[in-house]
């Protein structure tokens, strides 16, 4: 019986990473029982269901995010360039940072940041136009113990923070209408959807058919949202004058977004981050 | 493993002499008690005999002012060496009480007999605790990785899949050991084969002493039985090669005394295409290559690259540790003996023969007829308790050696 039903998820994976996906669907029975048993989680796969899904959480640096359809699952690229910058930037909590995420998703990127930066060094604000999104960025915030809603309480001040707003970002009253956050920001971030056309429909099903489009699909070009951020930092007062942008683009996109951001003329400084695949993967600018 | 006895001509004739002196007494069977125990800790009680006269020696050279550096140097180790002292004034003490007991055993008042009886059970106890647990104590310098927990890395060898089923079997004889020794075991990675066993596995035991008792299984595990899936009921030899690396804690992938972080080389495994938000399929596997050794670590259970290198950096760190233990021994050994014993991990340690429902270690020549018990984790204590003693012996007998 079990023999058969690996079979059958090895015929779809191949042996190697079905025994790995094996693995883990099993240990994540384990920890919550209830929920699911191997023959749906099995089957489910086999239809073309992301493994996140059917196990409804991914590890994101050290911290395990819950992932529930059909927001983006957070990628290993993600996580690597996530890591390096909270390397790269070492805020203190005598002079706290604030941080904007754009299309934050799951809000693994500012809240890996807030787990991984000192208490009280950072507060970090997640926008996404979906409400999936939000409800989830806001479940995750509470599993990562940081208060989702600010309550100017004063037992805040001393823990990083993350507060997330619903928004179309490509508004343009983006960000004065409905955004409670206060620029300047003195950190940008932002995974926005960068797939153009032409290769969307090219994607595998388990990303097409799962995830939301609205996460993936960056316009014709793929750089419609690289556009409006570059916009968005041009304008006066919204990245502060030692303010750092951090933008993951798709493969081949690199040249394309640095030069963008560099003409808003107050980007002053680009570099460009490999992704552990070798891949141009980070675009940061420094004001 | 072969022993290094050199000849011993240091002898100091002080527990001979007293030996034979009380064998003129009637109670001849009492007195050998103590004549056994000096005989079987003979290179034990030599060893004690020779720190005291040193201890001596330097006492006497000390001078009259006490205060001059060589002065303090020599204080600090008389200081150093007094529990040995006063264990040594201990064990005399309590040898004498001995002799002057036996007497008493045979005295014609039946009461001072029962009395002498009492207090010879007691000091025979007395005497042997002292040359199994205080002098040995004392004596053997405190083990360095005494807090560390173990890494078990078991690959399947010779005999093909019989070869992974036992593989499977020594898994959890080490998971059944660790529990009943409140040691956390956790498999790290494994290797399953569809027909059943376990190819190569990783196993984090962690807890303390965990090392240091495990240490011991380091080696070819040879097994001899009618494989589950041999028809014929032939039987077959197939082996199974574990080491035991120091389990280290992580330091978060930065820079320790180990290696550097510009030694290290980071790859992820397979091509992903164009990555991204263009593939959701889980692609964690990552691989270390620490460039001055060439050492490899490849992890791929966890799910996310992230824990894969961390765990991969443990097990790095892990089998650096090992290394340098291996060589500060070779090192040691080297400078004292001019000799270089390396503990050979190709070595056949052990051997279990399930026909005859025994296993035999090879290096202390130590049979249990007891297999199941063995592989149930409970008489594997026994072994590892043996191999201990043996190592400990050995560890005196470098320092007798050495002197």
């Amino acid at each position: 019986m079990q023999q058969q039903l690996f079979a059958k998820l090895a015929a779809q994976l191949g042996r190697r990473q079905a025994s790995l996906e094996w693995k883990w669907m099993n240990e994540a029975l384990a920890s919550a029982p209830s929920k699911n048993s191997l023959d749906d989680m099995v089957c489910r796969r086999c239809l073309g269901e992301p493994l996140q899904y059917i196990l409804g959480t991914q590890p994101f640096g050290p911290l395990n995010l819950l992932v529930r359809p059909p927001v983006l699952i957070p990628r290993p690229e993600t996580e690597h360039w996530a890591i390096k910058l909270s390397e790269v930037i070492r805020p203190a909590a005598q002079n706290p940072l604030s941080l904007l995420d754009i299309g934050t998703g799951s809000g693994c990127i500012p809240l890996l940041l807030c787990h991984l930066w000192p208490q009280g060094s950072v507060h970090t604000h997640g926008v996404d136009i979906s409400p999936h999104a939000i409800h989830l960025a806001n479940d995750n915030a509470l599993l990562a113990g940081f208060p989702p809603q600010i309550s100017d309480g004063d037992h805040l001040k001393h823990r990083n923070t993350f507060r997330t707003t619903l928004a179309n970002f490509l508004a343009p009253t983006f960000p004065e209408e409905a955004f409670q956050a206060r620029p300047p920001f003195n950190i940008i971030t932002s995974n926005p959807p960068y797939i153009p056309w032409k290769e969307f429909l090219e994607l595998p099903r388990s990303v097409s058919e799962y995830e939301d489009p609205k996460a993936l699909f960056g316009g014709p070009s793929g750089l419609e949202f690289y556009e409006a951020i570059a916009r968005f930092v041009g304008r006066e007062g919204m990245v502060s004058s030692d303010g750092v942008v951090a933008l993951e683009v798709g493969r081949g996109q690199a040249k394309a977004v640095e030069e963008l951001i560099r003409t808003t003329g107050r980007v002053r400084y680009t570099e460009i981050w490999k992704d552990p695949w070798g891949v141009e993967r980070t675009v940061i600018g420094r004001m | 493993m072969f022993r290094l006895l050199r000849p011993l001509v240091l002898r100091q004739p002080l527990i001979q002499q007293k030996t034979y002196a009380v064998t003129a007494n009637p109670n001849q069977a009492s007195v050998n008690v103590l004549h056994n125990i000096e005989k079987e800790h003979e290179r034990l009680l030599r060893v004690v005999e020779r720190r005291i006269a040193e201890r001596k020696t330097m006492y006497s050279q000390l001078t009259d002012e006490m205060s001059t550096p060589d002065d303090i140097a020599k204080l600090k180790q008389l200081k150093e060496s007094e529990p040995l002292q006063d264990a040594w004034d201990k064990w005399l003490k309590a040898r004498e009480s001995f002799q002057e007991t036996i007497e008493l055993l045979s005295d014609p008042d039946p009461s001072m007999r029962a009395l002498a009886t009492e207090e010879y059970a007691s000091l025979t106890e007395q005497l042997n605790q002292s040359v199994t647990e205080t002098f040995p104590q004392l004596l053997v310098p405190p083990s360095e990785t005494a807090h560390l927990g173990a890494l078990m890395e078991l690959k399947s060898g010779v005999g093909g899949s019989e070869s992974s089923l036992f593989l499977a079997d020594l898994l959890r004889m080490y998971q059944r050991l660790a529990n009943a020794s409140r040691w956390k075991a956790q498999v790290v990675t494994q290797n399953e084969l569809e027909i059943g066993g376990i190819k190569d596995a990783i196993l984090e035991v962690k807890g303390e002493g965990a090392y240091d008792t495990l240490r011991w299984e380091s080696g070819v595990h040879r097994v001899q039985r009618v494989p589950a899936t041999e028809s014929s009921g032939r039987v077959h030899t197939s082996t199974v090669a574990v080491v035991v690396l120091p389990l280290m804690e992580e330091t978060d992938g930065k820079n320790d005394d180990l290696f550097t972080m510009d030694e290290v080389r980071v790859e992820v495994m397979r091509a992903r295409g164009a990555g991204g938000q263009h593939v959701n399929k889980t692609e964690s596997a990552v691989r270390l290559t620490h460039i001055p050794t060439g050492i490899t670590v490849s992890m791929q259970d966890e799910r996310s690259q992230h824990q894969n290198k961390r765990r991969a950096f443990q097990v790095l760190r892990s089998r650096l540790m090992d290394r340098k233990i291996t060589q500060d021994i070779e090192e040691r050994r080297a400078t004292r003996l001019n000799l270089v014993r390396t503990a050979d991990r190709s070595e056949k340690i052990r051997t279990y023969n399930y026909a005859q429902d025994r296993i035999t270690d090879h290096r202390i020549g130590l049979t249990l007829k007891n297999l199941t018990g063995v592989l149930e984790g409970d008489d594997l204590r026994e072994v590892l308790d043996a191999l201990k003693k043996n190592n400990d012996e050995e560890a005196m007998e470098d320092m007798l050696n050495s002197v």
